[in-house]
Parts: structure tokens; C-alpha cells; sequence
């Protein structure tokens, strides 16, 4: 779940949940916190991860640590907002 | 057909191969097969052989057969030389290249074996060469010549059927062959170029090129083992070769490959002279094995088969499946290096039938 | 996927997404294994150096024979261990061709330890990523060549005793050690865990990114090339991702250290 306060996140990081084997990298390498695992279960049966703007520690920065300790390119993407 | 060489069945072999458009060659020495590499190495950079681009020496047989895989792989043309030893390391590699569809050359001049065995003239490596060699179900295309002037020309036969058939082809010859010295005609330097729209020469697209022998679902393991089943059965129907002598009135028929069909060719005349109806049948592709001419002539009525064969006893194994009762073959053999005397095989095809 | 990406899409610049040398497939790999990571930093590498349409990549036999289901580029398989004379025989016909394999510990340090020494003393260009987890993984975890004194594996269940099996292989310092590789280098590749944080370190496949590229630049200047992955078996190690992890850290690091082995062509000074 994404909460906003004023516009849009500044960087968003997609998660194909169906991928994901729940092995939790990105949830110990990520320096906001901004990765969990849902206590639900994808199709194999892994907790995949979730991500969330806003994480424990502060807003992602599409510093991109996610996409590339993931060994399932479960996290698919990283995007930051274009600057106007 | 131009110059006339005298040259050594290994030398004549290795010149063959250039002839017909070799581009690649991964030694190993091994006697009696060493002249094979020596004779290319000094070719190697010859302006007479622009599409001869690589000769190296590898480690090992090992090493030797999975590098010829590989350049294979990309659709060149790719060979290698050994005796048996030599041979039984490269049954791993024949084996995946056989499942991936991979042509390429290999020599084997039989030794004596098992092991390490000797220098001498054998042809045990028949089963071996002909019923696989190495783990599955596949078969190598087998030529086996009989002259040096053979050594010569079965590089481009052997060419030829490994690239329309896309599979490994083997030319077993023997020591005696490897090291006998006659008048050789080599054939013009072939133009030839094979479609090999297969090869791991980089994707184009989308479009990628995969050579794997891994095929993990059960469904897909049967559909390629009866992919090479049928391949296999039409290498049977349309490229069995054999020379006949002498057959077409024959009582009793000799069969023998490479070197002994040369006695037994002998053995023929001196027969005949003494009015003995004798003949000969000489396999030339060992795999697929001749079988329709056997059975030709045992329908024309011939009763004794006599398979002469430097080993225990392996083609007459063939023999006797293409013959319907599979009761009508008589074996002479010799092993160790020793050959027989064509007088030996006059002497043992007269004692049968007295 | 997140709710709101479709009005998103304009907004937002994707930094870091699809490689074209990846496919689409999922992957066999345990969950947590360092194979993952690798297969993606090698199609980011391809990418970044646009050589896809003249790559192969040959599968060697362990975890990496699914490699061409994963990379998307043309593919041989090459039978255990005989990876590196099998692209010696293509790049020798094929010198424009950039060739590359993922070999296990087994593969390359095992039954194929004389192909990889002689490609090195030739300095074959060819490169050869080696994944060592100091286990034979798609076995199903028996002892290879790396395994550590102790370690209990299938073949060893006792705990592996060295004066008996014999002792550890280091296939870097072994390469490194000979005139002819241009490149040998050892990367740590698994997420660390740091000590003053309960965080873990991403060091490692940020290293490894770095390497695959320069691995590859050496092969195109000519030169053979080959980084060594110390990386972890969760599954055979009996042990859970995260402490998989850490006995990598806190074992294998020391045995086999990372560093810049070899840099003859200087490649990483670029």
C-alpha cells in the first residue's frame, strides 16, 4: 500500500509478486526499509515482497539496491519521477 | 582427379581432409595415427589451403573432441584423429554432439586392445565405432577404406553424409592402413559448402540458435529419440554402400572390411583359379551396415558367409542379423596385430566345404 | 503490481528495468541462490555492451544447464566440466563471436579442471564465470573440490575430513598463478550482513555487475577472463537463506578471499 502526503512518490519500485520466491534479499539489503514480505502467498507459495514508499527508515530513493540483489528479477523495475 | 602421390594412409587421410574443404583440426598424438596432425601441422598456413583456419595441438582427446563440438557447432568443418584409446575418451562428446546434431570427423586407426594393447593392426573397435560407443541410443555414420587412395577420398564421402545427416561421421581404418605406402590420386580442392542454418553463430533477432541434449520432460526426451530413430532409419534405406567381387555366381561369400578384404580379395582369385565359386563383399559404411546386400545374396542362393575379421568375432554379429536364420556364417579370425594370410583363408574356406 | 501504475506510466522514468538479453522465464534457481543474481548481471552486461547478437553461451552441467532458458542469447551445451574446450573450439573458428559460461565448482574444478587450466595457459579469449558454493548443488549436495574441513555434505557426513578427501582447491589463486589468463578475480557475491546495522550489504552484486562487464571488455581486447563467485547453497548447507549468507561471510570469505587476482590488459583501471 502506497500512502501519498503531497503528490506523487518520488520513485517506485514494481514488484512482479508472481516471481518472487520470498527469499527476503531485498527486504535486509534495502537502506529505507521499504521492502517486506506479505504474509500472503503467491501462486508457489512464497510471501512475496511488497514495497513501500514510505519504509521504516525513510522514502525510497530508486538507489536501485532491490533490483539488483534480486535472483528472480521478481523486482522488475525501479522508476523515479521525472523532473518538470 | 590430377597428381598422383605415394604417400602413407595417415598422410593420405590428412591430405584428403584438406582437400575437401577442411577448416578446423584438434590434435592429440597417439600411434599409429600421429602422421594425421604432423602432416597437417606442415600444411597449416599453406596459401594451397585458405580455408584451413586452425590447427591446434589440445591436452588431451578429451579436450580435442569437445573442442571440434564446439567449432563444429558454428558450422565449419571440424575433424580429429585417434587410435583406440584416444577413441574411448571421445564417446562422451560423440554422444552429445549425436543428440545435438553436430557434424564432424573422427578417425580412429585401430589398434590392438583392450587397453593399452599394441602398435598392431586390429579392427576390434568395431562395435564400438558402429553400435555407439558412448551412453543413448544413437549411431555414428562409419566408412571404412581399404586403400591409401580411400584414405584419401573418404574425408569428403564422410563430410558429405556428417553434414546432410547432421551427425558425427568415423573413419576406421587400422595401423596397416595408417602406414602403408601406395600410389594416391587426389581429387581437385572441393568448392563445396554446406547450409548449416542451425549453427550458434548469434542471434538475429528474436530468432536464436540452441544446441542442447538435455530434454527434461519425458514426452520431449521420446520425441527426439524418435527424431534420431528415423534419422537413423533413412541413413538405413538410402546410404548403405558395399563393393561386390565376383558375388554374382558365388557359392560362398567372403566378408571382410579395410585391410583383409584386400587378402580376402586375393583369397578370391586364388580360389576361383582352383574353380572354387568364391566372391567377396566388402562393407564400405560400416553403420549404416550393408545389410540389403547380404541378404541379396543369400536370396540368390549363396549358403556360407565367411566373415574375416581382425578381432573375436563383431561383424559377423551384423552378418548374422541380416541374414533370415542367422545360421549361415562361418568366422576366421586373427587379433594381437597378426594378420592372416590370404593362403590361411583359401585354406579355410576349402576345409568347410570339403 | 502496484495499484496506480497504469496512471503512472508517465510520469515516472524507469532507471532501471527490462534487459533484452534476459528471457522471460522463470528460474529454476533456490530461492536466495546467487545464480539468480548472476544470470542478471550477465544479461545486464550484454546490454550495457551491446553484444547480444554475437554472444553464446554455453551451459555446463549443474545448476547453470538451464542458462540459455534464462539468457537470451544462441546457446550450446557443453558436456560436465567441458565448457572452456568447447568455446576454444568456437572462438577459434569464430574469433568475433564472444563466448561465456557459468560453470559450478564441480564443473570447473572437478571433472573439468584440466580444460579450464589449459584455456587459461593459452589465454583463450573466452570467459568463465565460476559459481563456487563449495557444494555440488543440482546433485543434490554432495562434496566438491571447494568444500571446506567439516562441512557436512551427503558424501560426507561426518564432516568432510581434508587429510582423507583432500584439501580445498583455489581455483583463482591457481589461474592467477599462471602466465597466460589476462583476467582472474575473485568477487564475494552474496548480500553480507553488516555489523553495526541489522542491515546487509549489497557490495557484493554490485561488484559482481562491475566485473561481468569488465570480464567481458577483456575477452573483447582479446584476453581469457574468468571470476570466481564465492556464493552460497542454502538448501544443501541445511541452512536458511539469511544464514546461508552468513556462513559465506564468516566461512568462505576467508578461504577463498576476494580480490583482483590478475589484471594483465589493466581493465579495471579503465
Amino acid at each position: 500500500m502506497t500512502t501519498v502526503t503531497d503528490g506523487l512518490p518520488k520513485a517506485l519500485v514494481v514488484v512482479d509478486a508472481e516471481r518472487c520466491k520470498g527469499c527476503s534479499l531485498c527486504v535486509v539489503t534495502c537502506p529505507q526499509k521499504s521492502m517486506s514480505l506479505a504474509p500472503s502467498f503467491n501462486r508457489n507459495g512464497f510471501h512475496p515482497a511488497v514495497f513501500h514508499y514510505h519504509g521504516e527508515r525513510g522514502d525510497c530513493t530508486a538507489c536501485g539496491i532491490c533490483y539488483w540483489v534480486c535472483p528472480d528479477y521478481a523486482v522488475a523495475e525501479v522508476r523515479s519521477l521525472k523532473r518538470k | 582427379m590430377t597428381r598422383r602421390d605415394f604417400v602413407k594412409g595417415n598422410e593420405a587421410l590428412a591430405l584428403g581432409a584438406l582437400k575437401s574443404g577442411l577448416n578446423a583440426y584438434f590434435a592429440y598424438p597417439i600411434t599409429p595415427s600421429s602422421e594425421i596432425p604432423e602432416t597437417l601441422a606442415q600444411q597449416f598456413k599453406s596459401p594451397e589451403y585458405p580455408d584451413f583456419k586452425v590447427f591446434l595441438q589440445s591436452s588431451s582427446e578429451l579436450e580435442a573432441i569437445n573442442m571440434v563440438m564446439g567449432a563444429a557447432a558454428t558450422g565449419a568443418k571440424a575433424m580429429t584423429a585417434t587410435s583406440g584409446p584416444g577413441f574411448s575418451l571421445k564417446q562422451e562428446g560423440l554422444s552429445y554432439a549425436a543428440s545435438m546434431e553436430i557434424p564432424f570427423l573422427v578417425a580412429d586407426i585401430n589398434r590392438g586392445g583392450p587397453g593399452l594393447g599394441n602398435l598392431g593392426p586390429e579392427q576390434s573397435d568395431y562395435f564400438q565405432a558402429t553400435k555407439g560407443g558412448g551412453h543413448g541410443g544413437y549411431r555414428n555414420i562409419v566408412l571404412a577404406p581399404n586403400s591409401v587412395q580411400e584414405m584419401a577420398t573418404f574425408p569428403g564421402l564422410g563430410f558429405s553424409l556428417a553434414f546432410k545427416y547432421r551427425n558425427p561421421a568415423i573413419i576406421l581404418a587400422d595401423a596397416f592402413l595408417g602406414q602403408l605406402k601406395e600410389d594416391t590420386a587426389f581429387p581437385a580442392i572441393t568448392k563445396e559448402k554446406f547450409d548449416t542454418p542451425w549453427a550458434t553463430t548469434g542471434a538475429r533477432g528474436e530468432t536464436r540458435h540452441v544446441l542442447v541434449s538435455l530434454h527434461l520432460d519425458f514426452d520431449d526426451q521420446s520425441r527426439h529419440v524418435e527424431h534420431l530413430l528415423k534419422k537413423y532409419e533413412e541413413m538405413a534405406r538410402e546410404e548403405q554402400r558395399a563393393e561386390l567381387y565376383l558375388t554374382d555366381d558365388a557359392d560362398v561369400v567372403m566378408v571382410a572390411f579395410g585391410i583383409v578384404s584386400r587378402l580376402c580379395k586375393q583369397a578370391v582369385n586364388t580360389l576361383r583359379a582352383k574353380g572354387v565359386r568364391a566372391g567377396m563383399l566388402r562393407p564400405i559404411t560400416l553403420s549404416p551396415f550393408p545389410s540389403r546386400f547380404v541378404s541379396e545374396l543369400a536370396s540368390k542362393g549363396v549358403k556360407r558367409f565367411v566373415v574375416v575379421e581382425l578381432n573375436t568375432g563383431q561383424m559377423v554379429t551384423d552378418v548374422r542379423l541380416a541374414l533370415e536364420d542367422g545360421g549361415r556364417t562361418e568366422s576366421l579370425n586373427r587379433w594381437g596385430g597378426i594378420l592372416p594370410s590370404s593362403g590361411e583363408i583359401v585354406a579355410q574356406v576349402e576345409m568347410a566345404s570339403a | 503490481m502496484m495499484p496506480g501504475q497504469e496512471e503512472s506510466a508517465n510520469e515516472y522514468e524507469v532507471r532501471l528495468g527490462k534487459l533484452s538479453a534476459l528471457t522471460s522465464k522463470p528460474t529454476h534457481y533456490c530461492s536466495g541462490c546467487e545464480h539468480g543474481i548472476l544470470t542478471k548481471l550477465i544479461a545486464n552486461a550484454i546490454d550495457e555492451l551491446e553484444i547480444r547478437e554475437k554472444s553464446v553461451v554455453i551451459d555446463s552441467v549443474g545448476c547453470s544447464v538451464f542458462a540459455h532458458e534464462y539468457i537470451n542469447v544462441d546457446a550450446i551445451q557443453a558436456p560436465h566440466g567441458r565448457a572452456p574446450a568447447v568455446m576454444a573450439g568456437i572462438k577459434r573458428v569464430r574469433p568475433d563471436l564472444v563466448v561465456f559460461a557459468v560453470q559450478g565448482d564441480g564443473d570447473a574444478v572437478a571433472i573439468g579442471l584440466q580444460e579450464l587450466i589449459y584455456a587459461a595457459s593459452r589465454n583463450e579469449p573466452i570467459t568463465i564465470f565460476l559459481v563456487n558454493n563449495a557444494i555440488y548443488g543440482m546433485t543434490g549436495g554432495q562434496m566438491a573440490p571447494t568444500t571446506p574441513e567439516g562441512m557436512v555434505t551427503t558424501t560426507t557426513p561426518e564432516g568432510r575430513d581434508t587429510a582423507y578427501t583432500g584439501t580445498v582447491i583455489d581455483a583463482s589463486k591457481m589461474l592467477a598463478g599462471m602466465d597466460g589468463p589476462s583476467y582472474v578475480k575473485r568477487v564475494f557475491l552474496p548480500v553480507a550482513p553488516l555489523r553495526t546495522r541489522d542491515l546487509y550489504s549489497a557490495a557484493g552484486p554490485l561488484e559482481g555487475a562491475r566485473s561481468v562487464v569488465n570480464a567481458f571488455k577483456v575477452q573483447l581486447a582479446g584476453g581469457f577472463s574468468f571470476v570466481e563467485f564465492v556464493s552460497t547453497c542454502s538448501i544443501n548447507w541445511k541452512m536458511s537463506v539469511l544464514d546461508s549468507k552468513k556462513y559465506a561471510a564468516e566461512v568462505l570469505s576467508k578461504i577463498y578471499p576476494p580480490g583482483l587476482y590478475k589484471d594483465k590488459l589493466g581493465i579495471e583501471r579503465k
